[in-house]
């Protein structure tokens, strides 16, 4: 690890002048933010983030969970993952996230892990964190090792032929299924993210994972109302029971009316290089009965496209029990 | 200074050895300063750290910062390389060594500690971020002398083996006792994955656990 | 003696009763010493070097820039390490290493992760940094860290022949019933919590080392030859080892770099190795193929056994995995042969892991019993009760003490077996999931090996029990003490225990679940000599009542002396020793070893695994949830130690079922998945639950006590009873280990 200058600012402001003159806020950037560490840290101990300077950013609150006008929820990018899972709040409206968020990780890290953080996870790639391999993600241009070699865990949705890297993230792909909006505070002021448009694919440029630019603070994300009688769940399917990264899983919104899927979400983990939404899926679900033969239909159409790669062609038929599943208990539920 | 095996005429068991012991810092002579101690000198007296190593002390570290860590309710003021961790800030400039370094990267929970009150990985931590908030150790939970109730009753159930992730489990176990997890053994089972035995005592550390919650 | 300690023994309060551990209170509260957590004034931080290609060599090290990095003492390469010596050949249980070649030796690399420089600083963050800059120049040449094994070149001198009777060739053509396959595992890791460490201290010409070590004596004499000095010049002190499962036998290479760099700059040093390098340089459970061929009559006789093995091994290290060490005896076939092979690869070297052989031998063997059942429509319990054998047929010696058909019939009772039906998938639980229900024998074999004690009774009313031997985390100091208190009548709280030093009088390895056999007899020796001397003084010391008796006529009853038959007067130990004006009193122990002494019996304990697995395929997930296990391991002398290692052992056979496996990157040859969030280990929510049952018969052949010892044998036969399982409820025979996901996806959605 190299050593680092750490700066601590008051506030939002201060913060993104710290970073605004990093030339990048992506893959290698000289200036990072840091709050729950349990991502970063990781990575400087390995060299594959070697900042110069840190900005800590533990002291801006940005930490609250607040109700919106209209039955959204405001959740500050400081806020733990542990308070998000188990704030009463989300658990009522949005189940999913809760779920999701709990599904990951351990208590530890989710005691330290923050919402804003957790949006930026970085990848699990074997090769992307060990230096002494090429990685295209970590050293652009210098070739992806993994697309000929240790890929079972990776990307089968998303791939580029210079990345296949999985976004490892629970959170992520719950606050995906519920159009979650990300908030950015950056160096010409605000902006609203939606969360559709906030990941970018690996395709040339696998190094660039996000829209975030020099100097952007994520200060909080929305999450909009749900309609009346809406379900939602989270499915994560993984080798051992809990401390893993998913191998397939699922977030699902649901609204059943009349016997018939009046409102459909669906989202994939553990499968695509940015936290998946399948409008696909979503599309072959509206209007249809809620059985399990127009799920698997559904789940069929999720994965319609994907690439497996040489040691995890069984993710397409896994993400698929996954997403029927889901289904099936979401709208058990209803 | 001799190392104490050199210096005693015979070898001393850890438990005789935590009846006298020494708190060496690799600075020296703040350490020694209370090392000492009668064979019968009460141990709470003991397990605390020293006043840590003064800043002069440890300058030996070329390009070391000054850090204050609050530890179990002392203040500690070090110089530390600008990259420690809490955790190798602990054991190795404050000689707490109770919290133990088992992956260093967040996957095995050897090292958790509790941070205002709530259990994190330590070795995810810079010392220096940590400066305003309250650290607790396995040191802080209880003494031999004195055991903390899950302590207590992680020897009655046999709750390990070889003993090298018990601080954690039991920083862990500590933690949990005012979390929201369900009565079940399914439910403390998962809010302990984050602490990995590789002996497998798995069935008796969940046994001390809900020993504990029964009790209250 | 013999009779009187069986006595004794069975008529403890103390042996054979659970006892709390007496390391208890040190373990739980972060104060037990583990080797790193010893600090000295002056110490600095190693961090090694390592290369990051699998075969070639170096053309130049760059020191350079590392060299004048802030904090940074020396940086070490083959070209300034100094005298490092090879061991010289091993002679019983002393000089054993398994990686011979000393560290930075020269400029050759064999494996990726091999140490080619150390860099030495005064913060472990500085050392670190420095080790990731120097730069290294390699001539690379072409490694083969391929996965299969049979089939490909053996190494010479080619196959050996292992156990044998009859002539299994023309048996197995002409058997009624045949199965023959193949059965693979993976190189798993023993990657014990604590990370191996070394704390090396040199001070005029001496070494105080501070190791991760399951052997100190040995580390020792190793040590010693490597660093070219005395033995006496070397002390290894290991008070508290955070376990090893045969990974902490023999010393590893950093061990060599923390001592020489110690030496070369004159300053205690700490290396800690990092988890990554655990999966790289500290050795682990091979990769094996194993071909098992079963011939049966009709009844389900076994006829003909052939058992084919062959497990990759370092380019330069012999290491054999032994997996025909049950083969042999375990049942009753008139035609068997066991041969071997190994085959080079550009991988560390192999070494012991938990129940070497017999585990992995025991997958395969159990497995293939398991098929061959299913060929005979035979349940698997009765087909392993139907080939009990009455003696050991490798060697026709007699079983000491053998009861692996009440293991069986005891299992299937607790666990219910007589309920299940054998078509596969046809069992069901209340939730609607599916169960598989699996057996497997296990067996592993018991031994003792030279153990000296020392017993010091005290004038303050304690005893101070001394031995070389390490506690690996199977609770030995707290059997010790409990001999000791058996032996003297002090409360085991009043017994003090030190262990873990080499210059205390030498004791047994903690490995191959001979620990607790050893240790145990010596234990008693020492108390009962120290006793006897304490009578001798107890009846001489002036203003003694018992003047004018002779020693032979007192006897030491709950911690006071007294005359044989009469009550009063009675003195306490203190008392005598106060009285007589002595400190203390010492009676040595000894107990012999087995090994190189003619065999009279086959040695061996013995148990039954039964395994539930519970397959979901509607979202392909399968858990173990239950399993129950018996085991034939002679007398527990603490049964609440035991039992928790049993159960360890078998959430490490959830883990070598259903999880772990090293893959190695075929372009680098590096091993890939070299954390513990990639190579994944059982968790708390992977436990089942376990149900042990001991069955007790005490082993008197092989020691007074009757006690053999359970590290082992627990994990042996978990591996299998659970693919066995796992075919019982999916209909897919997993033969390659460990069992995953995409092995299952293929299994019907809806069955029976």
């Amino acid at each position: 690890m190299h050593t680092f200058e750490l700066i601590t600012p008051a506030s939002v402001t201060e913060a993104v002048k710290a970073q605004a003159g990093s030339p990048t806020a992506q893959q290698g950037a000289p200036v990072r933010f840091i709050a729950g560490g349990t991502n970063l840290v990781d990575f400087m101990k390995l060299n594959v983030e070697t900042p110069r300077q840190l900005v800590d950013i533990n002291r801006l609150g940005l930490d609250r969970v607040e109700a919106l006008p209209g039955g959204g929820v405001k959740i500050g990018a400081l806020a733990r993952n542990t308070d998000v899972a188990q704030h009463e709040l989300i658990k009522a409206r949005y189940p999913v996230l809760s779920e999701a968020i709990l599904s990951g990780a351990t208590v530890q890290l989710r005691n330290l892990a923050t919402t804003g953080g957790n949006l930026l996870q970085k990848t699990r790639c074997v090769y992307y964190r060990d230096t002494a391999f090429a990685c295209n993600k970590r050293n652009p241009g210098s070739g992806c090792p993994a697309i000929e070699g240790h890929n079972r865990m990776l990307a089968v949705l998303g791939t580029s032929e210079h990345c296949i890297a999985t976004n490892p993230s629970d959170q992520n792909v719950a606050l995906t299924a519920l159009e979650a909006t990300v908030h950015v505070t950056g160096a010409k002021g605000e902006r609203a993210i939606p969360i559709a448009e906030f990941y970018v694919l690996p395709g040339a440029t696998p190094e660039r994972e996000t829209v975030l630019a020099p100097g952007d603070l994520i200060t909080h994300v929305t999450i909009p109302a749900l309609p009346d009688g809406a379900k939602s769940v989270y499915l994560k399917l993984r080798d051992r029971a809990s401390y893993e990264f998913a191998l397939a899983s699922a977030a699902i919104v649901t609204q059943v009316s009349g016997g018939r899927i009046s409102f459909a979400r669906v989202a994939m983990g553990g499968v695509g290089t940015v936290p998946w939404r399948s409008h696909e899926a979503e599309k072959a679900l509206l209007g249809k009965a809620a059985t399990r033969e127009n799920f698997r239909a559904a789940a069929e159409a999720a994965l319609h496209g994907a690439k497996p790669q040489t040691q995890n062609g069984f993710k397409v038929e896994l993400a698929k029990r996954c997403v029927t599943h889901a289904l099936t208990l979401a709208t058990k539920q209803a | 200074m001799a190392p104490i095996d050199e210096k005693d005429p015979q070898p001393l068991t850890s438990l005789e050895r935590i009846s006298r012991r020494v708190f060496l810092t690799r600075a020296g002579a703040a350490g020694v300063a209370t090392a000492t101690a009668a064979v019968a000198a009460p141990l709470s007296a003991q397990a605390q750290a020293p006043t840590a190593a003064a800043p002069t002390e440890a300058a030996a570290v070329p390009g070391a910062v000054p850090v204050t860590l609050k530890v179990n309710g002392s203040t500690h003021r070090v110089m530390v390389d600008p990259r420690a961790t809490v955790l190798d800030t602990l054991r190795e400039t404050l000689s707490l060594t109770g919290t133990k370094k088992g992956c260093d990267h967040g996957q095995c929970g050897a090292c958790t500690v509790h941070l205002n009150g709530r259990r994190v990985n330590s070795c995810l931590l810079f010392a220096t971020m940590h400066q305003n908030d309250e650290i607790t150790t396995i040191e802080g939970i209880g003494t031999p002398e004195k055991l903390h109730p899950m302590q207590a009753a992680f020897v009655q159930e046999d709750g390990y083996q070889c003993g090298y992730c018990t601080s954690g489990q039991i920083m862990s176990a500590v933690a949990l006792l005012k979390e929201p997890v369900g009565a079940d053994d399914a439910s403390v089972r998962e809010a302990l994955s984050g602490n990995i035995c590789r002996c497998g005592a798995y069935p008796n550390i969940v046994a001390a656990v809900q020993a504990v919650r029964h009790m209250a | 003696m013999q009779d009187q300690a069986q006595k004794a023994v069975t008529e403890s309060r103390i042996i054979g009763v659970s006892t709390p551990r007496i390391d208890g209170p040190l373990k739980t509260t972060g104060t037990a010493m583990y080797t790193s957590d010893h600090n000295f004034p002056g110490l600095v931080y190693a961090w090694p070097v390592i290369a990051t290609i699998a075969s070639g060599t170096i053309t130049s090290m760059d020191t350079a820039r590392a060299a004048a990095m802030p904090g940074v003492l020396a940086v070490y390469t083959h070209e300034n390490i100094g005298p490092l010596y090879r061991t010289p050949p091993t002679q019983g249980f002393s000089m054993i290493i398994d990686e011979r070649r000393p560290p930075l030796e020269d400029n050759v690399v064999s494996y990726y992760g091999q140490y080619v420089g150390v860099a030495v600083a005064s913060s472990v963050e500085q050392a670190r940094a420095a080790a990731e800059a120097v730069k290294v120049t390699y001539d690379k040449r072409s490694h083969n860290v391929e996965e299969k094994l049979i089939g490909t070149p053996i190494a010479e001198p080619g196959i050996k022949k292992g156990t044998a009777r009859g002539d299994v060739t023309s048996a197995f053509k002409n058997a009624a019933v045949k199965h023959d396959a193949v059965y693979s595992t993976p190189n798993e890791t023993h990657n014990p919590i604590e990370l191996h460490a070394s704390v090396a201290v040199f001070k005029d010409g001496r070494y105080t080392l501070y190791e991760t070590s399951q052997a100190v004596v040995n580390h020792r004499d190793v040590m010693a030859a490597m660093l070219g000095v005395p033995p006496e010049n070397v002390q290894v002190i290991t008070r508290f080892l955070g376990s090893g499962f045969g990974g902490k036998l023999w010393p590893w290479p950093h061990a060599m770099l923390a001592a020489a760099t110690a030496r070369n700059i004159n300053r205690p040093v700490k290396l800690v190795v990092s988890r990554s390098m655990m999966f790289q340089s500290v050795g682990h459970r091979p990769a094996i193929d194993q071909q098992i061929q079963l011939g049966a009559e009709p009844s389900g006789k076994l006829v003909a056994l052939g058992h084919h093995y062959v497990n990759h091994t370092a380019m330069e290290a012999e290491y054999d995995e032994g997996c025909g060490e049950a083969t042999g005896f375990l049942y009753s076939c008139p035609n068997l042969a066991v041969t071997s092979g190994l085959v080079r690869r550009n991988v560390g070297v192999p070494t012991a892991m938990r129940g070497p052989g017999a585990v992995p031998g025991l997958y395969a063997l159990e497995s293939a019993m398991d098929e061959l059942a299913v060929k005979l429509k035979m349940d698997p319990v009765q087909l392993r009760l139907l080939n009990e054998p009455d003696k050991d047929e490798s060697n026709g010696l007699p079983f000491s003490s053998r009861h692996l058909k009440e293991c069986l019939t005891v299992g299937a009772e607790k666990f219910g077996w007589a309920k299940r039906t054998p078509a596969v998938g046809s069992m069901k639980n209340e939730d609607g999931a599916t169960l598989g229900w699996g057996v497997a024998s296990c067996a592993w074999g018991a031994m003792r090996i030279d153990t000296e004690m020392s017993v010091e009774l005290l004038q303050d009313g304690t005893a101070r029990v001394t031995c070389a031997t390490q506690d690996i985390g199977g609770g030995t100091y707290t059997a010790i003490a409990q001999m000791v208190a058996h032996e003297t009548g002090l409360p085991v709280a009043k017994v003090n225990v030190i262990l873990g030093d080499s210059a205390l009088p030498p004791g047994p390895i903690s490995g191959g679940s001979w620990t607790t056999a050893s240790v145990t007899p010596a234990a008693l020796d020492a108390a009962h000599h120290a006793v006897q001397t304490l009578l001798v003084s107890a009846a001489t010391f002036p203003n003694s009542p018992f003047k004018g008796k002779k020693p032979a006529e007192l006897e030491m009853v709950d911690g006071t002396v007294r005359a044989k038959g009469s009550a009063t007067p009675q003195l306490t130990m203190a008392e005598v020793l106060k009285g007589a004006n002595v400190k203390g009193i010492t009676g040595t122990g000894k107990s012999q070893g087995t090994f190189g002494a003619k065999e009279e019996y086959s040695f061996h304990s013995y148990g039954a695994q039964f395994v539930e697995v519970t397959w979901q395929p509607e979202i392909a997930r399968l858990r173990v949830s239950r399993v129950v296990t018996v085991i034939d391991g002679g007398r527990m002398l603490n049964p609440r130690a035991a039992r928790n290692q049993i159960e360890g052992a078998v959430v490490m056979g959830v883990g070598m079922g259903m999880l772990e496996g090293v893959e190695y990157d075929r372009a680098s040859g590096a091993p890939i998945n070299a954390s513990l969030a990639d190579y994944i280990v059982a968790v708390n929510a992977d436990c089942p639950h376990i149900d042990v049952t001991f069955l007790d018969y005490p082993d008197y052949k092989l020691n007074a006590l009757g006690a053999r010892g359970v590290g082992e044998i627990g994990l042996a036969g978990v591996a299998p009873a659970i693919t066995n399982a796992v075919y019982h409820a999916t209909g897919i025979r997993v033969r390659r280990l460990p069992v995953r996901i995409e092995d299952l996806m293929g299994a019907p959605m809806h069955l029976a």
